[in-house]
């Protein structure tokens, strides 16, 4: 059941209906069944995985409030931890690994005599894990108080608008809006509402409609015009973030109708100035989760270890024994020696290299977060590569645009240019099913041949996806100034144009069929 | 209470703007000169009636009127399924009476397309058989148009109505040479076929033994392929056989007939400069006739 089919409108109906018909506990009753039932929708089989993490979870941090003897608790931690990345590990990485290891035996000659499992991923597994993971971490550091209540508990970990696709709302900033007193509120339906149909608009009116022409382009990238492939990358960025906000925006403005606050996940990230900007503007919740849980845990900007490095030499040895290829291999031993020297040359060279890596690893898991295939890690890869060029070479780039006196609005337009130009490549990477039609993409774009609007097909889609961009970023980029969500509680005629355009809109503009949104499949 | 104004503003809003919305549109799609408001308007009448898919179009409007002296109206439309095609002629039979000739690139039925049949519904209001296919090919399309107009007019076949508001769609074929990565690439491609869609073929049955009781001389062909791809299709032959069988027609094979590569736009299409030959191919064939030539029913 998504967000964007009749089934969803007819549940959310009866939900609301009960919902503000019902009190206290019964209420909380009603969000955890209904929450079980959205996600029974999916496949109900995996309703017994959540519902074990969440048993155990639950168990897990009541012990680890109760325990005071150091090693016990870390244990506890431990146990959690193995089970929440074991689901993950079996569920979403166990075919990836499975024949990652099989093309490693067979280029040694040998024959993997086994065959891989037909594992179903459970929509929205890396989700939830994460949510539940960080709740035992923060329960361990006593960041947070325990929850002993299991329903409440339960809601956390289930709670249908965001259970699929995130945010990823930590406990501490969710658990406690269970103790309000929740009454229909007419501002939080009237904002609500507001940020429901904008996730629609983004959702079946901009990225659906664009994901004609990227699906085109990625599909046989031969066969396109050089033209053609630039458009589909291009509008591959606005795509995945209309997708993935889209229903940011949905879930979001469905908890806050139920009387719930979360956090923004994007904030117009087709405008950060450099790639830090970038990371805190582009899924929020998630790169906060990996910043605080994984970046900082490795040693952050501050140092680094054991960790820092093992991460880093483990993905240096998995491209060398996929591929063999004396290039790579000749690479990392020169990324190596040339770190090792580099580190030996003081502490502070030494902080700075274990930076480095700490940020290379952080995108790299970040990267495999997203699916179980290379180049998920390769677009974590870039994205890694581009944090640490930044650093190395940012300030004198910086610099080399002053010495040119070009003026500040001139250095941010380059800048904003340059990050889009490179977003899109790693784009490109993420939305290809593999390596060789990535290339076949980047190849077809840098020969330039056929670079002209004649051969270029569905021009009318393409002209209707502009046109939609268009209208995205006319909305985002005014709502700076004029604050749409403050108009819309002040001022009734504003409302009921805005909320009819949007319609209007949508049916015309709108992709309808239930289209499943991307990040399900993370 | 106020709340229940504004909601009741919004709900009355939406469907005063839809309407409206909605008869704009509709007075666009019938003033445009795109083909299938053309046809709906009663602008075309033709004595040779062309049907295809993409493929279709290489029986390429200007050159054809010019070496045959006949006017003609095609229906064809990239990766048109043969039900659509069907109805198409119906509603042309209905609006014009018969043809002298009808020409099918039979390939027309190697796929169904419930998506493009969808896009249809910008015409929806004009037939009511476009409304019956629609309607049975996607329910929430069809009942989705009925509820709101703006809906109707929501995808690509509407936009093309507006791109040929003011002018004619007879000179739609790729103007552009294969591209050479794509002739170098041809020896990666997987064995192609051509896999007929059952539901189609009998479309296709009934469209020519409906024009034919009327008395019109039905051709079907196969449009060239580029000749290297065209080898690499195995069951091409096995497809024609099965459409002869089904319709108890001869069908004339051009797919290997042209071997010059700047002849077409990819594998799959000849270009504007490929039309002029596969028209003279036709016509030495006698498929199609020469210049003040009667057409005459034969097969």
């Amino acid at each position: 059941m998504v967000f964007n089919s009749l089934e969803f409108l007819a549940f959310i109906v009866v939900f609301f209906l009960l919902y503000f018909n019902l009190k206290g506990r019964f209420r909380l009753w009603l969000c955890l069944i209904a929450s079980y039932f959205f996600y029974g929708m999916w496949d109900w089989r995996f309703l017994g995985l959540i519902a074990v993490s969440t048993v155990i979870d639950y168990q897990l941090g009541l012990k680890l409030e109760n325990e005071n003897n150091d090693v016990k608790r870390k244990n506890y931690l431990i146990i959690s931890m193995m089970m929440n990345l074991g689901f993950l590990a079996v569920f979403k990485y166990f075919n990836f690994f499975a024949d990652s290891f099989a093309v490693m035996v067979e280029g040694l000659g040998m024959v993997p005599s086994w065959n891989t499992l037909k594992i179903i991923l459970p929509v929205g597994i890396s989700f939830y894990t994460f949510q539940s993971m960080s709740y035992s971490i923060d329960v361990y550091k006593r960041a947070i108080p325990v929850e002993r209540d299991f329903i409440k508990f339960a809601t956390f970990i289930a709670f249908f608008p965001q259970l699929v696709a995130g945010p990823i709302v930590r406990a501490s900033e969710f658990l406690p809006q269970f103790d309000r007193e929740i009454k229909w509120n007419w501002d939080r339906f009237i904002s609500g509402t507001g940020q429901i149909l904008w996730g629609f608009f983004k959702k079946v009116a901009v990225a659906d409609s664009l994901s004609l022409v990227v699906d085109n382009a990625f599909f046989d990238p031969m066969v396109h015009s050089s033209m053609q492939l630039a458009i589909g990358v291009i509008f591959y960025y606005f795509q995945i973030y209309c997708d993935f906000s889209g229903y940011s925006d949905i879930a979001i403005g469905l908890a806050r109708i139920m009387g719930y606050d979360f956090p923004d996940n994007f904030r117009t990230p087709y405008f950060s100035k450099d790639f830090s900007e970038f990371w805190t503007r582009w899924h929020i919740t998630l790169s906060s989760w990996l910043r605080d849980y994984l970046y900082i845990s490795l040693g952050g900007n501050r140092g680094g270890g054991f960790g820092s490095v093992f991460f880093i030499l483990v993905f240096m040895a998995i491209p060398i024994a996929l591929t063999r290829s004396w290039i790579i291999i000749g690479a990392c031993a020169a990324l190596i020696i040339g770190t090792w020297l580099y580190m030996k040359q003081g502490d502070k060279n030494r902080k700075t290299a274990y930076n480095y890596m700490n940020l290379m690893n952080t995108m790299l898991l970040g990267g495999l977060w997203h699916g179980a295939s290379w180049v998920f890690v390769f677009w974590g890869f870039l994205h890694g590569g581009y944090l640490v060029v930044q650093r190395l070479i940012g300030p004198y780039f910086g610099a080399f645009m002053r010495f040119l006196r070009i003026p500040k609005f001139g250095q941010a337009g380059i800048n904003i240019a340059i990050v889009y130009f490179f977003t899109c490549l790693a784009w490109v990477f993420f939305r290809a099913p593999d390596f060789t039609i990535a290339m076949e993409v980047i190849n077809g774009i840098a020969s330039f041949e056929n670079f002209n609007w004649a051969n270029v097909t569905n021009k009318f889609g393409i002209a209707s996806g502009f046109m939609l961009i268009g209208m995205l970023l006319f909305v985002e980029i005014t709502d700076l100034k004029v604050n749409y969500a403050g108009l819309l509680q002040r001022s009734p005629a504003f409302r009921v144009v805005s909320f009819a355009t949007i319609l209007w809109i949508i049916a015309f503009f709108g992709t309808f069929g239930a289209n499943a949104f991307i990040y399900f499949q993370f | 209470m106020k709340h229940i104004f504004w909601i009741i503003g919004l709900i009355a809003l939406f469907f005063i703007g839809d309407r409206v919305g909605g008869y704009v549109l509709e007075q666009i799609v019938l003033k445009s000169k795109f083909r299938y408001s053309r046809l709906y308007k009663g602008e075309a009448k033709a004595d040779i009636l062309l049907v295809g898919n993409s493929r279709g179009l290489s029986f390429y409007q200007p050159y054809m009127e010019e070496m045959t002296g006949k006017s003609t109206f095609n229906v064809s439309y990239s990766a048109m399924p043969m039900t659509l095609a069907e109805v198409f002629v119906n509603d042309y039979f209905d609006k014009y009476g018969k043809p002298e000739q009808m020409l099918i690139d039979v390939t027309i039925c190697d796929r169904d397309n419930p998506q493009l049949i969808a896009g249809f519904n910008a015409y929806s209001a004009f037939s009511p058989r476009v409304d019956s296919i629609v309607t049975a090919t996607e329910k929430t399309v069809g009942y989705g148009g009925k509820f709101s107009h703006l809906f109707r007019y929501n995808g690509e076949i509407f936009q093309r109505s507006v791109f040929y508001l003011n002018k004619l769609d007879n000179n739609w074929l790729l103007d552009r040479e294969i591209a050479q990565r794509l002739k170098d690439d041809l020896i990666n491609v997987d064995t192609p076929s051509v896999k007929l869609v059952p539901r189609m073929v009998e479309s296709l049955q009934r469209t020519v033994q409906y024009a034919e009781s009327q008395g019109v001389d039905v051709k079907l062909v196969v449009s060239p392929y580029y000749k290297p791809f065209a080898e690499k299709l195995t069951n091409l032959d096995a497809m024609i056989a099965q459409v002869e069988k089904a319709t108890n027609k001869k069908v004339y094979d051009y797919s290997r007939s042209m071997e010059r590569s700047d002849d077409f736009g990819d594998y799959q299409h000849i270009n504007i400069k490929g039309s002029r030959t596969y028209i003279s191919l036709m016509q030495k064939d006698g498929i199609i006739p020469d210049k003040n030539q009667k057409i005459g029913y034969s097969d």
